[in-house]
């Protein structure tokens, strides 16, 4: 199964490349080193699955990958930039012009409505008001949550707040987009349309998806599904999912 | 724009409610300390305020109204002599010992001989001409309607001050003084009052001028000559400043206030900055994502710096309405309290200042909204 698609690939660069890292936390005595000399290669315009017990430093992986995290050593190249040679101002920059993130929680600002929080970040990106809202209005409904969009977080369901997140970081157009458990607090059905979701972004825009999942549904969806533990990739497969764009070409 | 601060603000104004009571408590606590200072220490130049001369004379290096010493009566002359002044009468204060009809013991009371007649300069705002004719009788005094229980009389009771024996013919309102309780006479009646033998003269004079504006200048003029004794000049204006600076200043009561005042701003800054603290806590989490998707810790901090803002302003305005209606209350039970503009601007620099201290030190809490936190 990973054998053809490894041969194709070295022709495009990566989308998101570890090389080497390492990241240990120090919490008074308590010295964990969570990744060693680690490396990776993230494809471009893919939905990627890292799954692994927990504590194997999935998410540590996700904020280093992201530029949320520093690294001890090695280098990660994201897009071609070095995440390690920019400064806070210039790694806020580069999140906001290429980066979309989903977490666990929804973490939605209470005052606003659905509209209102995927508007905001916009407004500071430097676009004028109408393509803000033109561009908030297309993805939420993308995520079929246009008739719900003047609603607030304590009039929506979970499964629909997670939805409105994620039209949240997908108005924002970014190439890379990094979702951290976002079904372990929906039940199956709304899991579901998530995963649905996440997978169509991946395709209709090329969008480099990175999902961390406990969750099997999720498996079936991915173009590639990352095993780790304990630091390490154990096993890097490659599936088929089942709707697959270049499997009909 | 999203005007997250504002919505946040509304939608959520229970989290922000402890911050305002805070920054709008300790406006209020500061806004009637000042009135209150204001109208007491404001009290010590009544004499001045309440009167319509424009030029004071009194003995050199008074400090305050109370502690004058009598001058030679013949000043009088040498000002009348200025063609600028209109009219001049003296003013005689005497220290006195009051004994009411009933039991209140001794009561240090501070007469004032005033001229009785209507034109008279002394206390001219502060009394009615029908009130200020009572006084040409002997013998006759007009008593605050504040001092009336400590003093235990009312109109037309007898009373002694220092072993003579006085009529209460009249009341007064706003004559309130500091250390003692202010009663006024005639010129006349001062003087028998008066136990001290080698007080010949009065205690200042005071004159009325064509032009007010005049005041300094002519104050100046009159100042320095030495053929009459020991006396010098005022502008009223000056004169009622260095009454109320020696009460503020050399009595250490004014160090007193600006005391008080840092404790109410530091404990204000403090209750402030740590309730809107809490309520900028509440939404770190939102605050964090905002980061990861690239909200710079610029812009968030102008959310935190503007909810302060309108904090303290919304303080400010509960502060204002609870303090007027607290300032109307004092008012009708005869609390001096005072306000000028300069107060009330103090007042509103104080709030947006303890506003702005809570806002800067709620932005550092900023800090905490690192968006790796929300990974895990
Ligand atoms: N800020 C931190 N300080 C100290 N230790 C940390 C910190 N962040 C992560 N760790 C440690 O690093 C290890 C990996 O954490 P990480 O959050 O990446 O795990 P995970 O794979 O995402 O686990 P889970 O599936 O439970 O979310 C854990 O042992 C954790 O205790
Ligand atoms: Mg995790």
């Amino acid at each position: 199964m990973t054998h053809p698609a490894t041969a194709s690939q070295p022709t495009t660069p990566p989308a998101l490349q570890a090389i080497g890292i390492s990241k240990a936390f120090v919490s008074g005595k308590l010295h964990t080193q969570v990744l060693e000399n680690f490396s990776l290669r993230i494809e471009a315009g893919e939905l990627t699955l890292i799954s692994g017990p927990s504590g194997c430093g999935k998410s540590t992986l996700l904020a280093i990958l992201s530029g949320l995290q520093k690294v001890d050593g090695g280098r990660v190249l994201a897009l071609g930039s070095e995440l390690g040679q920019l400064d806070l101002r210039a790694l806020e920059r580069f999140r906001l012009q290429h980066t979309g993130f989903v977490f666990q929680g929804f973490n939605l600002f209470p005052a606003l409505s659905a509209f209102e929080q995927v508007e905001l970040p916009l407004n500071h990106m430097g676009l004028s008001r109408d393509e803000a809202r033109a561009r908030a209005r297309r993805s939420l409904e993308e995520v079929g949550m246009a008739p719900r969009m003047k609603l607030r977080p304590s009039e929506l369901s979970g499964g629909e707040k997670q939805r409105v997140a994620i039209a949240r970081a997908l108005a924002k157009e970014p190439e890379l987009l990094f979702a951290d458990e976002p079904t372990s607090a929906l039940d199956a059905a709304n899991g579901q349309m998530i995963i649905d979701i996440l997978h169509r972004i991946a395709h209709a825009h090329g969008t480099t998806v990175l999902c961390v999942s406990h969750d099997p549904r999720v498996v079936v969806h991915a173009d590639r599904v990352l095993a780790m533990e304990d630091g390490r990739i154990l096993s890097d497969r490659r599936t088929h999912a089942p709707t697959n764009d270049s499997k009909g070409t | 724009m999203v005007a997250l601060a504002r919505k946040t603000l509304i939608y959520e104004w229970r989290r922000f409610l402890p911050a305002m009571l805070a920054v709008g408590f300790a406006g209020l606590l500061q806004l009637l300390q000042l009135a209150l200072v204001l109208g007491i220490f404001g009290s010590t130049s009544v004499y001045i305020t309440g009167s319509s001369a424009d030029v004071w004379v009194g003995y050199p290096g008074t400090q305050n109204v109370g502690s004058g010493r009598t001058i030679n009566p013949d000043v009088e002359s040498r000002v009348l002599m200025d063609p600028a002044v209109q009219r001049v009468e003296p003013y005689i204060w005497v220290d006195g010992d009051w004994r009411g009809p009933h039991e209140t013991g001794g009561i240090s009371v501070f007469v004032s001989g005033i001229d009785p007649s209507p034109e008279g300069l002394m206390f001219s705002k502060a009394l009615l001409p029908s009130l200020r004719e009572r006084l040409a009788e002997p013998d006759a005094v007009i008593v605050d309607r504040s001092v009336l229980d400590q003093l235990g009389v009312n109109i037309g009771e007898t009373a002694t001050i220092n072993g003579h024996q006085v009529t209460v013919v009249g009341i007064s309102s706003g004559l309130r003084a500091l250390g003692g309780v202010n009663v006024l006479t005639s010129l006349s009646t001062a003087r028998e009052l008066d136990g001290d033998p080698t007080d010949v003269g009065p205690t200042y004079l005071v004159a009325k001028l064509r032009d007010p504006k005049q005041a300094d200048a002519v104050a100046a003029r009159l100042r320095g000559d030495t053929a009459f004794g020991p006396y010098t000049t005022w502008s009223a204006r000056d004169f009622a400043r260095i009454s109320v600076r020696y009460w503020m200043f050399d009595t250490g009561a004014g160090a007193g206030v600006l005391f008080l005042a840092g404790i109410v701003f530091l404990v204000g800054a403090v209750i402030t900055s740590q309730t809107l603290i809490a309520a900028v806590n509440g939404s770190m989490r939102e605050y964090a994502t905002l980061n990861a998707l690239g909200v710079g810790v610029a812009a968030l901090r102008r959310v935190v710096l503007e909810q302060a803002f309108w904090v303290g302003a919304l303080g400010l305005l509960g502060a204002g309405v609870l303090g007027i209606v607290l300032m109307l209350l004092a008012h009708s039970q005869d609390v001096p309290v005072v306000l000028n503009v300069p107060a009330a601007l103090a007042c509103i620099a104080l709030v947006m200042g303890l506003a702005a201290v809570s806002g800067l030190a709620a932005m550092r809490s900023l800090r905490r909204a690192d968006p790796a936190s929300l990974l895990r």
